[in-house]
């Protein structure tokens, strides 16, 4: 059997989380909201209606355009791509066409198969597409729902190269889009809640050959796993149909999630004679260098840059630089926990992947809300460094301190949680408890030695932890053998 | 001269078009059709020099003239139910129209 | 018939208002009146037959909105009395083309397709003309979705006649506007110009009608025909009208990004300054017109009425009289290929825009079954259209489909970027020809006789070559009455000036009206109200 591989593209469309739709001043999110509730003339197409454009929606587009090394042009137009669906009110859907936005750009995405070789894979970008969204409709038998409040929803049409060489890929790509998106706070990126969409172009070819077979579309993979099984899916049909000596035909396919099954959509619908024109109603969009500079002002390093140099310059294992980059805010705590320490990286990583993660999690905030700041998170780390807590105590200060928002030192102080050190202090307490136990002190002495660990227990109950075990044992040991 | 929108191409215009049209009606519009379009023909004998861009307005929309784009604030229409209410098939919000075929594949 | 309050002039009305010599409901039952002496019944789906009564009638309307206006009226007369400022338009009867949406009201741009569609929202250019007090009488008839020149195309039969001959045509699109305005209905009326939808009207009425600079008036609410010409403009009696009307529909507006974001002049003030010194252009290319031969489909060139000619040159002499500068000769060679040009643009945009129609949102639905949705696409807009939107659309389709789009529209864009030229060139301050203004005829002929071209799209689109190069090039053009021919119907002469020029034309025309105030043809009244 011949060895094949896959040759994937992805549309993506991004919905950017602005207040406003793109071209009305309905909001943008109708999540909660009862049908063909927050619409407008402009959004349902009335008669006469006209768009007016959304200045946020291109200073967010500015931004993902800069982190994906795409090149803005400074005189962008809209365009009409006209076609009937009932999802679409004025019958044709206000994009862009032949210039848009921006256009060219890659990402370089690292691959860390888990049996294999670690690899880079460069991934181009065709260009990027402001765009409306269409309405939503809904199946019944014999008829179909519509609602419009998700029309006008500003989008972002990202189209990559045929980069791709196979569902895993495809997966790990919008994992770090999604990543971005979030980072750059210009989408909340939730494919559940169609945030982040995602159209697979997939054709396969014998492995080694360079020409480009006829592809297939699919349409509305919505979810990682979506991803990958519905491609999974495709490959295998077209290695089977490929072997079995039938043609690929270019079709568009629709996934259906529920059913986990590829439907042929008709080819009426997708008829691609759209005939884009310019779109009279909007005038260009001048990006001036003046605009830009000031849209990218304080723009943030990048994830993977990040990643990457949180493995340099703080050697950390790849495993914990991904995790405390998954997310901006996490990464933000990482790195001002590190430079208020001041000492092992590797030490405050641990301390996050292992309590702050859970905390954050568990508190379904970011990292920056905590009221644990990273200033406290080092001071606690310190404390125990410098042995004046030790190691349980200090895991029991950060629920403390999360849930006062005081200073560790302050709580340690206050509720005496210090390690005591001073033998006689800790004498008193063993002499305390000898007294008060003569039956297991007597069997002690007459050789039951294994009863050291019970009498170690009463004195740090007794001083309520903040003994230090090994000298409490020590002196312990001492005076049962007197 | 033989009519370039013959017959064929104009049954594939009034499909895209989403329309159908009586017989004589159609005849009589495809006529007019390539009526007009002799007329349009005119335009392929114009000299173009190879500096003439497009104009997608006649007035040259300058940056003093544009106005700005517009600002991000929520302002919510006060009667959607006055839009919906123009529809000629409503269930509960929703607009309702006829299904929309398609086929599984194997 | 003697001067009633509906035949005065905004301007006049205005002072008599503020004296309290007349109110406001007085000017409306005037023009209340008028419309019940000469309008005979609106224009509906289902007319019957159309009879010879029907034909001696002007059939402007296609909804009128009595209580509605009275309401208005009323609430100008009690702002009046409570000594509040009623607004610059208070108590002028108006009439708003049925292409303009207006709240609560049918909305239907003259098509079966939208004969149910009640406006949730009121267009720009409306809403501020009744906030400065204007009283809506309702809405005029025009052809189906403007495309036409004669209004014959109308879905709401009978169709509007012209007030001066009733066997002959309005003009069109705006029609009825130009037909209410001309028979005292109204005095002021709403239009709107995508190839010369005001200016031809007006020239055939014998009214004033204004194509302002696109991006002057908000399009926002303007049923669309085709979007990078369509232009809102006023239809008056006077250039005094016509300016203080002007003057308070124009100005960016929040909710069309192409509503320029310029001052809009005291037009009113600059009016009375005259024209000397200013320099004023002819040109032999809008003395004679090219159309291809029905049949042949070869080029004819034919000079327009000599009788339109020399009432151009008249007005030349007396401008010239008064100070101006008269070039002659002025090249305008791009002029020709307007209406080419305008065949591929307007059907391409026309197409686009009547997309929406589907029978799904709002208007007409199939009453018959549908098995699924593009079935029901295909009969709503079979039966909901019309002959002249079906034209388009198909047009429209065709020029630009993938394989068309470079050959016809694109290379349409780039005529109107040559005829854009010739204006620029003419009016370059530092030019050869320096003009404040060119003067033409508005159209070849006068008013035609009801049926004489209608059913034949191409010369019908050709009764547009002397309004549409303004509408390419975005530039302001008026028309003005400026005699009546020998068979008593009007003539219409035309200014064209440069961008967001309205007050040069305005002061022109109103030079004008003065040299020819005591013409005999102004005390000519139309045919319908000679009896």
């Amino acid at each position: 059997m011949t060895e094949y591989e896959a040759i994937i593209g992805l549309e993506t469309h991004i919905q950017l989380n602005t207040t406003t739709k793109i071209f009305c001043s309905c909001k943008a999110d109708s999540w909660f909201d009862p049908p063909n509730t927050n619409i407008c003339p402009v959004c349902t197409g009335l008669p006469g209606a006209l768009p007016t454009l959304n200045k946020a929606v291109v200073e967010k587009a500015v931004l993902l355009a800069k982190a994906m090394h795409a090149n803005l042009l400074p005189l962008s137009y809209f365009a009409r791509k006209n076609y009937f669906y009932p999802d679409l009110p004025k019958g044709y859907q206000i994009s862009q066409y032949d210039k848009p936005i921006a256009v060219g750009g890659f990402l370089d995405m690292p691959m860390n198969p888990a049996n294999g070789q670690s690899y880079i894979r460069h991934i181009t970008i065709d260009n990027m597409h402001l765009e409306e969204d269409a309405g939503k409709t809904r199946n019944e038998p014999g008829r179909r729902l519509i609602d419009f409040n998700r029309c006008g929803v500003p989008l972002i049409e990202m189209v990559t190269g045929p980069d791709l060489r196979s569902a895993d890929e495809a997966a790990q790509y919008l994992i770090r889009l999604r990543q971005l998106l979030r980072w750059l706070g210009i989408s909340e990126a939730d494919m559940e809640k169609a945030h982040l969409r995602c159209d697979a172009n997939v054709s396969i070819r014998p492995k080694g050959a360079s020409h480009l077979n006829p592809k297939t579309e699919i349409k509305n993979v919505n979810s990682i796993d979506a991803v990958k099984e519905a491609i999974g899916k495709e490959i295998e049909r077209q290695t089977n149909e490929m072997e079995a000596g039938h043609k690929i035909e270019t079709w568009t396919l629709e996934w259906d999630e529920d059913a986990g099954v590829l439907r042929k959509m008709r080819s009426k619908e997708t008829e691609a004679d759209y005939r884009y024109f310019r779109e009279p109603d909007l005038l260009a969009i001048r990006m001036t260098d003046e605009w830009r500079n000031a849209i990218l002002e304080g723009f943030p390093e990048l994830p993977l840059e990040r990643r990457a140099r949180f493995i340099e310059d703080y050697g950390l294992p790849e495993y914990d630089a991904e995790i405390l980059t998954g997310e901006r805010s996490l990464s933000d705590y990482f790195e001002t926990t590190v430079k208020t320490y001041k000492g092992d990286p590797k030490r405050v990583s641990n301390w996050i992947m292992n309590d702050i993660l859970r905390m954050v999690n568990e508190a379904g905030k970011p990292a920056y809300e905590l009221k644990l700041t990273p200033a406290f998170l080092a001071e606690i780390i310190q404390l125990v460094d410098s042995g004046t807590i030790n190691t349980s105590t200090g895991k029991n200060l950060l629920g403390k301190v999360e849930t006062s928002g005081r200073a560790p030192s302050k709580i340690v102080e206050e509720e005496g949680l210090a390690k005591v050190s001073d033998d006689s202090a800790i004498r008193e307490v063993c002499a305390k408890i000898m007294a008060a136990s003569p039956n297991e002190t007597a069997s002690y002495k007459a050789g039951k030695v294994t009863l050291i660990g019970w009498f170690v227990g009463q004195v740090m109950k007794e001083m309520r932890g903040k003994a230090d075990p090994q000298i409490a044992r020590k002196i312990m040991e001492e005076m049962l053998s007197q | 001269m033989k009519d370039p929108i013959t017959p064929e191409v104009f049954a594939h215009l009034v499909d895209l078009a989403a329309l159908e049209l009586e017989p004589t009606q159609a005849e009589y519009l495809r006529l007019q059709l390539n009526h007009q379009l002799k007329a349009i023909q005119e335009l392929e004998s114009i000299p173009l020099e190879s500096n003439v861009e497009i104009s997608a307005h006649g007035v040259p929309y300058t940056a003093e003239i544009s106005p700005a784009p517009r600002e991000d604030i929520w302002k919510p229409y006060p009667e959607p139910a006055d839009i919906i209410k123009q529809a000629p098939a409503t269930d509960e919000g929703y607009i309702v129209v006829p299904e929309i075929p398609h086929i599984t594949l194997k | 018939m003697t001067m009633n309050p509906c035949d005065q002039s905004a301007v006049e009305l205005s002072k008599l208002l503020r004296r309290k010599e007349i109110s406001a409901v007085e000017i409306l039952e005037s023009a209340l009146e008028r419309i019940d002496q000469v309008d005979g019944r609106p224009g509906t789906l289902n007319p019957g037959a159309i009879t010879d009564a029907d034909k001696q009638k002007v059939h402007s309307f296609i909804t009128l909105t009595a209580e509605r206006a009275r309401a208005q009226a009323k609430e100008v007369d009690r702002k009046l009395k409570a000594g509040e400022d009623p607004g610059a338009l208070a108590g002028i009867p108006l009439t708003v083309k049925d292409i303009f949406v207006l709240k609560g009201t049918p909305s239907t741009a003259a098509s079966k397709i939208l004969a149910n569609f009640i406006s949730p929202y009121t267009a720009t250019p409306v809403s501020r003309l009744e906030a400065a007090g204007a009283v809506t009488l309702g809405k005029v008839n025009l052809d189906e979705f403007t495309y036409g020149s004669s209004n014959e195309s109308s879905a709401f039969q009978p169709s509007p006649r012209n007030p001066w001959d009733t066997h002959t045509v309005p003009g069109g699109s705006s029609g009825g506007s130009a037909a209410s305005v001309a028979a005292g209905e109204a005095v002021l009326s709403l239009g709107t110009d995508t190839a010369g939808s005001i200016r031809q009207p007006a020239a055939f009425c014998g009214v004033v009608g204004v194509k302002p600079t696109y991006g002057r008036v908000s399009r926002y609410g303007l049923i669309a025909f085709a979007s990078s010409l369509d232009c809102p403009g006023p239809v008056a009696r006077s250039v005094e009208d016509a300016a203080l009307m002007l003057k308070v529909m124009a100005g960016a507006d929040p909710s069309d990004d192409t509503a320029a974001n310029i001052p809009v002049p005291d037009y009113l003030a600059e009016l009375e300054k005259g024209v000397k010194g200013l320099r004023i252009g002819l040109s032999p290319d809008y003395f004679r017109i090219t159309y291809p031969d029905p049949t042949s489909g070869e080029l004819l060139m034919q000079a327009i009425s000599p009788e339109i000619e020399a009432s151009v040159r008249r007005a030349a002499s007396l401008l010239k009289e008064m100070g101006a500068e008269i070039i002659e000769d002025v090249p305008m060679p791009n002029t020709r290929y307007g209406i080419p040009a305008y065949f591929v643009i307007s059907r391409v945009e026309a197409a686009s825009n009547l997309h929406r129609y589907d029978g799904v949102k709002y208007g007409f639905r199939t009453p018959e079954p549908t098995h699924e949705l593009r079935d029901l696409y295909k009969k709503t807009r079979a039966q909901g259209f019309g002959p002249q939107p079906k034209l388009r659309i198909l047009m429209g389709m065709y020029v630009s489909a993938a394989q068309y789009s470079e050959q016809y529209y694109n290379r349409a864009l780039k005529v109107r970027t040559l005829i854009r030229r010739d204006f620029d060139t003419v009016f370059d301050k530092n030019g050869a020809y320096r003009l404040d203004a060119l003067l033409t005829p508005t159209t070849p002929t006068t008013a035609f006789e009801m049926g004489a071209v209608y059913g034949d799209s191409v010369l019908m689109q050709y009764a547009d070559q002397l309004t549409v190069p303004a509408n390419h090039a975005g530039i302001p053009g008026l028309s003005l009455p400026a005699g009546l021919d020998s068979k008593r119907l009007p003539i219409g002469i035309q200014l064209l000036g440069a961008d967001f020029s309205e007050s040069v034309l305005f002061r022109i025309g109103r030079a004008f009206e003065q040299a020819t105030e005591t013409d005999a043809w102004r005390k000519e009244k139309p045919g319908v109200l000679a009896s």
